[in-house]
């Protein structure tokens, strides 16, 4: 395999359809980096020197859309934000909340990180929603899977596989997504209190027949002295949303109170990260969540109480011991930004399938070329 | 038998000889699943009573190149759990305890042996359920579940089995045990237990799965409806979607359906009409009333000519017991049936059944129709007698059916899977180039081909030299999708 002279720049090589993104792959010898919009270029393990990166946002747009189907197909590029615009003027939306859709994030970006929002919790991620992708393989090999209805079981499903691939299996470049109505009114339900505080009332709007949303609690913008808060989001029709929200707050009982929508603007920013800490993104069982973060040395916090899944800003000295400390409650921890300079471990210990990764690896990039060092520390070739 | 006798010994080891079947009468038992058209009768049948059971048995099978298929409840209606030739059975039947039930984090751990039902059993007193609920759910077994990704009547509201299950411990096609996902939605690297989730057997044997559980929703409102024609009751279900409503289930039965479930089980429906809907919504109190008001509103709209409410809980179940006993009831109207389970995009089913109706009857074999209108997910029943040597004419019927589906925008199957049945029917659907990228992932579990050999991807063996060529998808002549 080629690699760059240390330091040179690699060449971007920016295709404008599939036919483009082909040749691209074939004519261009050695490794290659994939990327979207690069919102999240930072995110999983360092890419390693590579000969080129290929730009999928030339591929944009809707291929398809379906409104009585409740269906989309678009081209991968596609950020999200601009499909939601369009979808929004026939009352659906693609049910995701990831935090950098707003930076411009695409469709396939999002699939390939595995990102997801608040809303997971009813609506899970990207995995839960893709219905149909088209991948471009290293070898220059077109492959689809899934297809253009939301129940269908035909044949092993690709879509799963690109789901947190970072780039590494191959690039997606149509995918096909279920949609939702738009609800017809939101709200929010605040509560300022700690972490462990949170923990009680959200198993207590769990064990109610209330279904929210979102159940959430942030920490203070600026340090961890500040109140945090417990932020509880009801999706309803107009007509029923003011009952709902009354038993939120009366099952939250004292100081509850309903927020504007736009606390949900600070979860992006926590989410995001700010300053030079670096951030993590950790899954664990909801119960073990307060008490874990508890023991972190963080200084912002997102804790999804129903999911059990974290996004936090740490010293980037504490890295390494924050993955261990996740590991030993049974969780999975991935690196979101790192610091200038940082050179921590972006994954905690491997996965027990870690053979399967490394054989699938081999069938769909047998020489490498796609996203390397993606998955370091772990050793996928 | 025509085991290596050193196998045999092996595979006694592994399991107990007590646990091993090979007397040919009770192998026999085990030679088709619901699919009763394909028979192989096994060289032997394990019954493991623990995961590491499952993995010694399938070390042995690794090591003398045997192959294997795993079982649950036989339930499946595609084929998958047929038993291949000179291959073994790994019955996952003793593997049926509910090892946890975590209302705190609404999640439970189980066995594959465990069933569908056992599961919301084992959870209802906490006020919890597991969501995906196949009509076979008193019987069908979680590990067959997951393996064909399973549906049901309320996975139009709450998603498939894929979307119920956190993690899978497998036993590999090596013998190693692994864990596939993990105790959160967030997932490390790609996700393999979604890879593994409708692989129908083909990747792996699930020993024990994490299940997520909902809590019980406060109100449930369910109506039955009937129309004047289907086009109109589609009608209905496609204002209920353009209102923004997302029921929890939108089911529809037609004429001879109807007669069929009412001979069965007296549920209620009204003979001679041309189409019932069952709507049900449920949810918080005030939204679901909201709700089901307009829903009221548009059946009216679209000519309903009766409307029953479900006033009780009873009644409620009256229903459902109409809707989930059709399958089985069609026996009471016809000798033999196949069911077949393509989808179409939703919008397309007034279309799709006009089609099937004229199929229908050039070939002269009735057709009942029972299917979730919701997603689009048809469940035509070819209604057939063997006996009258029909048999191969409904076979043939079938099988355009379920072509006939891809042609219109949708899928082989939407929940009952490929298995044995449909294989040769996936160029259909797929092009040679996205079959071998399949069979890739399927070589990356299963270098050796051991693992429920000859389903799902077409083989030259099953299907002939030349399986069915690929014509290019509508959708594809259309412009829609492209292909290089
Ligand atoms: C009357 C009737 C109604 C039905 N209704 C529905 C319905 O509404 N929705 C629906 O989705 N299906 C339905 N089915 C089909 C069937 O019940 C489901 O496919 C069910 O999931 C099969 O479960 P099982 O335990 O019977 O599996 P089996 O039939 O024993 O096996 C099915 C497949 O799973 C594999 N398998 C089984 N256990 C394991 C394991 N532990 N690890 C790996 N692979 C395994 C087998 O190899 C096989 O490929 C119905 C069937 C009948 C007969």
């Amino acid at each position: 395999m080629t690699s760059t002279e240390h330091g040179a720049a690699p060449t971007t090589l920016r295709p404008e359809n599939l036919h483009e993104a082909r040749d691209a792959v074939l004519d261009t010898p050695g490794s290659l980096g994939i990327t979207g919009a690069g919102t999240a270029a930072d995110w999983a393990g360092r890419l390693r020197d590579v000969d080129a990166v290929l730009d999928l946002s030339g591929l944009h747009g809707i291929i398809a859309h379906n409104p009585g189907d409740m269906t989309v197909s678009v081209h991968a590029g596609t950020p999200l934000r601009d499909l939601q615009a369009e979808l929004a003027e026939h009352g659906q939306h693609v049910s995701l909340d990831a935090a950098r859709i707003a930076d411009g994030a695409t469709v396939g970006g999002l699939v390939a990180t595995a990102d997801a929002g608040p809303s997971a919790l009813v609506h899970g991620g990207m995995r839960d929603l893709v219905i149909g992708t088209t991948t471009l393989l290293a070898d220059g090999t077109v492959a689809r899977s899934g297809g253009h209805v939301i129940k269908n079981v035909a044949g092993y499903d690709l879509a799963k596989l690109m789901h947190g691939s970072y780039g590494t299996l191959g690039a997606l470049v149509e995918v096909v997504l279920r949609l939702h109505p738009t609800p017809k009114a939101t709200g929010t339900v605040a509560l300022a209190c700690p972490l462990a505080e949170a923990a009680g009332h959200a198993s207590r709007v769990l064990e109610s027949p209330l279904e929210p949303t979102a159940l959430e609690w942030i920490s203070g913008e600026r340090s961890t002295s500040e109140q945090g808060r417990l932020l509880v989001r009801i999706e309803s029709t107009e007509a029923a949303l003011p009952a709902r929200m009354e038993r939120v707050a009366a099952l939250l009982g004292a100081g509850a109170e309903t927020t504007s929508d736009d606390v949900w603007d600070v979860h992006v920013s926590l989410v995001r990260g700010s300053g030079d800490g670096a951030v993590l993104r950790i899954g664990a069982r909801p119960s073990r969540l307060p008490g874990l973060l508890a023991g972190l040395p963080c200084t912002t916090v997102t804790a999804g109480l129903g999911t059990g899944v974290a996004t936090v800003t740490v010293p980037g000295t504490a890295v390494a011991e924050a993955h261990e400390a996740v590991h030993a409650v049974g969780g999975t921890s991935v690196l979101r930004r790192r610091p200038a300079g940082l050179d921590a471990p972006a994954w905690g210990p491997p996965p027990s399938a870690l053979a399967v990764l490394n054989a699938v690896k081999a069938q769909f990039d047998p020489d490498g070329r796609f996203g390397p060092g993606r998955f370091d520390p772990w050793e996928i070739p | 038998m025509s085991l290596d006798p050193r196998a045999h010994a092996a595979f006694a080891a592994a399991v107990g000889a007590e646990n091993i079947v090979d007397d040919p009468v009770r192998r026999r038992a085990y030679e088709c699943d619901g699919l009763t058209g394909y028979r192989v009768v096994p060289d032997m049948v394990l019954l493991p009573r623990t995961a590491e059971e499952v993995a010694a048995s399938v070390r042995v099978c690794h090591e003398h190149g045997i192959p294997f298929v795993a079982r649950g409840a036989g339930t499946g209606l595609s084929g998958g759990a047929l038993p291949v030739a000179d291959g073994v059975v790994i019955s996952l039947a003793r593997l049926k305890r509910v090892l946890e039930v975590d209302p705190e984090n609404r999640r439970a751990v189980v066995e594959p042996g465990v069933t569908n039902l056992e599961i919301t059993g084992a959870a209802a007193s906490h006020g919890l359920y597991y969501a995906p609920d196949p009509s076979s759910q008193q019987v069908c077994t979680i590990g067959g579940n997951v393996a064909e990704n399973s549906g049901g009547a309320h996975c139009l509201k709450y998603g498939f089995t894929t979307n119920h299950v956190l993690s899978v411990e497998v036993v590999l096609p090596d013998g190693t045990l692994v864990t596939l996902g993990g105790d959160s939605p967030e997932q490390q690297g790609p996700d393999l237990r979604g890879v593994f989730l409708g692989s129908e057997g083909t990747l792996g044997i699930t020993t024990k799965i994490v299940v997520r559980l909902l809590r019980t929703p406060e109100t449930v409102r369910t109506l039955l409806a009937d129309f004047p024609s289907v086009g109109e009751a589609g009608d209905v279900v496609s204002d209920i979607v353009a209102a923004g409503i997302v029921p929890a289930a939108v089911e529809m039965m037609d004429t001879l359906a109807i007669e069929a479930a009412e001979e069965a089980v007296h549920a209620g429906y009204t003979l001679g009409t041309p189409a019932a809907l069952v709507v049900e919504l449920d949810g918080p109190v005030e939204e679901c009333d909201d709700q089901f008001e307009q829903v009221k509103v548009i059946c009216d709209k679209h000519g309903c000519t009766r409307l029953h409410i479900a006033g009780s809980p009873e009644e409620r179940a009256a229903i459902w017991r109409g809707r989930k006993a059709a399958f089985a009831a069609v026996g009471r109207i016809s000798p033999d049936y196949f069911v077949q389970d393509g989808v179409v995009p939703r919008t397309r089913l007034a279309e799709v059944l006009g089609r099937i109706a004229d199929m229908g009857s050039e070939a002269g074999i009735r057709v009942a129709n029972v299917f979730h209108a919701g997603d689009g997910n048809l469940h035509p029943l070819v209604l057939y007698s063997a006996a009258a040597g029909e048999t191969e004419r409904a076979e043939k019927l079938s099988g355009q059916i379920a072509e006939l589906c891809v042609e219109l925008g949708g899928s082989l199957s939407g929940e009952h899977g490929i298995g044995t049945d449909k294989a040769c029917s996936m160029p259909k659907m797929f092009s040679e180039d996205d079959l071998a990228v399949m069979q890739r992932v399927r070589t990356a579990f299963d270098a050796d081909g051991i693992c429920n050999p000859g389903k799902v991807l077409p083989t030259p063996r099953l299907c002939g030299e030349r399986p069915g060529k690929y014509s290019p998808h509508p959708l594809e002549e259309s412009g829609v999708i492209e292909r290089l």
